[in-house]
């Protein structure tokens, strides 16, 4: 037996008093493609697992006039198939479909993604290159985060107890925008990725460079957005060569550790480069 | 400790079935345990080879992965439900014909999520079908033959193809 009991609540409120009455020993499930596992192999004891399924509404992708909003819920597949995001939105899927098989993303959800907090996350890529922000609920009450600030440490959200992920927002996104997500892994999409560098360029009515972010995955201990790199860019005319110190500065801003996938020099020579091919088609993508 | 066990219902192959189980059980310990259909394999049990691959409201997903409650209420298609009284389906058949079953223990995944492929995209091209199969290892015949079964079938080798996974 994995676990004692389980709930499956209607509300985010029957959830939160759920998580509040078994303070610390109840989980969420969502796809379960990375709670499951854990539960098997014993990583995880909790008492009791909440079964999300019934919250009504909680995997919705909605597209407005504000932007996007990503109910925790939303299934990577959905999203990454999704053409209506084709237009703004185009990184939010691309980073969703990279994540492992058809059969995992028709399971895991993009809260599940984050919520793992693992430093090599694919999908979540599409929300730091959209400054996106993380609703959270409690039985206090609603509170807002930078999707930054929700990643704490390898496998560590900063999630307090009793609270759980209810959606991401995204802004709407600037005319003359353009972002790329590229995943290296030796074995494609269902492998982890040795280095996920991403890239979002909004250009000025000039053409140089208003607004630049840069994600960095598998080379911190959390995932991580390259600022000086980004700054670099920032007000400059986009190129071949800014684009090369760009990734440059990047790669001295991540501390990647060596591990079976690779090692420290090796990643960093990665970032070098794939954060260059991601401004390239960030670049292509703006015009 | 005692184990209590819930109620669930689900539709497995055409046909309602209630099963009592715990339910930290996987869909797939409930299929080969319970229903005792056993042509869907456990493998790695961890979400890698996809030899439990199954069809769940007709989308492939990895049975060792996912518990049984998130399978209640839905419609599960499992290899045993695929053959009609009209005889094999179109992949089992294309997957003999072609060779692409050597010893056998990933074809009840392959062809799941072969027929997942191509249901979702009858046009699907070679290198749709491969992307599509990237969760599914097979130690015997690398792939080539299976791709060539599933190329086969998106032809017409064997008749229009039906999308069916909406009657199983
Ligand atoms: C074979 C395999 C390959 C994988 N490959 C990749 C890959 O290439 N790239 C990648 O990024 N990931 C990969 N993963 C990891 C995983 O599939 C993804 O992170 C997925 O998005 C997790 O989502 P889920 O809905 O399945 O989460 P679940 O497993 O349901 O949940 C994960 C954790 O988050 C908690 N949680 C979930 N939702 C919430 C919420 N709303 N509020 C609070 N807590 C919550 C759960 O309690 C649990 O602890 C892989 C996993 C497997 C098994
Ligand atoms: S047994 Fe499920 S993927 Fe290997
Ligand atoms: S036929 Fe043996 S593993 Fe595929």
């Amino acid at each position: 037996m994995r676990f004692e009991k389980y709930f499956q609540p209607g509300s985010v409120e029957e959830c939160c008093a759920l998580l509040k009455e078994y303070a610390g020993k109840a989980k969420v499930l969502a796809g379960g493609t990375d709670l499951v596992p854990r539960l098997k192999m014993g990583l995880l004891k909790p008492t009791a697992v909440i079964g999300m399924m019934d919250i009504p509404g909680m995997d919705e992708i909605t597209l407005s006039e504000e932007g996007l909003t990503l109910g925790a819920l939303a299934n990577l597949r959905k999203i990454s198939l999704d053409s209506r995001l084709d237009q703004d939105y185009l990184v939010v899927k691309e980073a969703c479909g990279h994540v492992s098989s058809m059969q995992v993303r028709n399971m895991a959800t993009i809260g599940g993604n984050a919520c793992n907090a693992n430093p090599s996350a694919d999908a979540i890529h599409g929300l730091i290159l959209n400054d996106a922000t993380a609703v959270i609920a409690s039985d206090k009450g609603v509170r807002e985060i930078p999707i930054l600030e929700f990643f704490a440490g390898p496998g560590k959200n900063t999630l307090e107890q009793g609270e759980l992920l209810v959606k991401f927002v995204l802004p709407k996104v600037k005319p003359r925008t353009g972002a790329a997500y590229k995943k290296f892994a030796i074995r494609g999409d269902s492998d982890i990725s040795i280095v996920g560098a991403g890239a979002r360029l909004t250009l000025a009515e000039d053409g140089t460079v208003a607004e630049a972010r840069i994600s960095l995955g598998a080379v911190a201990p959390t995932p991580m957005r390259a600022v000086k790199a980004e700054a670099l860019l920032s007000g400059k005319a986009p190129g071949e060569e800014l684009f090369r110190q760009a990734a440059e500065a990047a790669a001295e801003e991540c501390s990647p550790i060596s591990d079976q996938r690779a090692s420290r020099e090796y990643r960093l020579e990665m970032v070098r480069v794939w954060v260059r091919h991601a401004l390239e088609e960030a670049l292509e993508r703006a015009k | 400790m005692y184990e209590e066990k819930m109620r669930f219902e689900l539709t497995v192959n055409g046909k309602r079935q209630v099963v009592y189980a715990h339910p930290s059980k996987t869909l797939l310990e409930v299929l080969r345990e319970e229903l005792n259909l056993t042509g869907t394999k456990r493998g790695c049990d961890d979400s890698n080879c996809g030899v439990c691959t199954v069809l769940l409201d007709g989308k492939a997903v990895k049975s060792c992965t996912m518990l049984i409650v998130q399978a209640a209420g839905h419609k599960v298609t499992t290899i045993e439900g695929l053959e009609t009284e009209k005889g094999l389906h179109p992949l089992q058949q294309a997957f003999i014909d072609h060779f692409a079953v050597q010893c056998g223990f990933c074809t009840p995944g392959m062809i799941l999520t072969a027929k997942a492929i191509l249901d979702e995209n009858p046009d699907a091209t070679e290198d749709e079908i491969r992307e599509g199969l990237h969760g599914n290892l097979c130690r015997c015949t690398g792939y080539k033959s299976i791709v060539e079964a599933i190329e086969a079938v998106r032809d017409g080798d064997y008749g229009d193809y039906v999308i069916n996974w909406q009657e199983v």
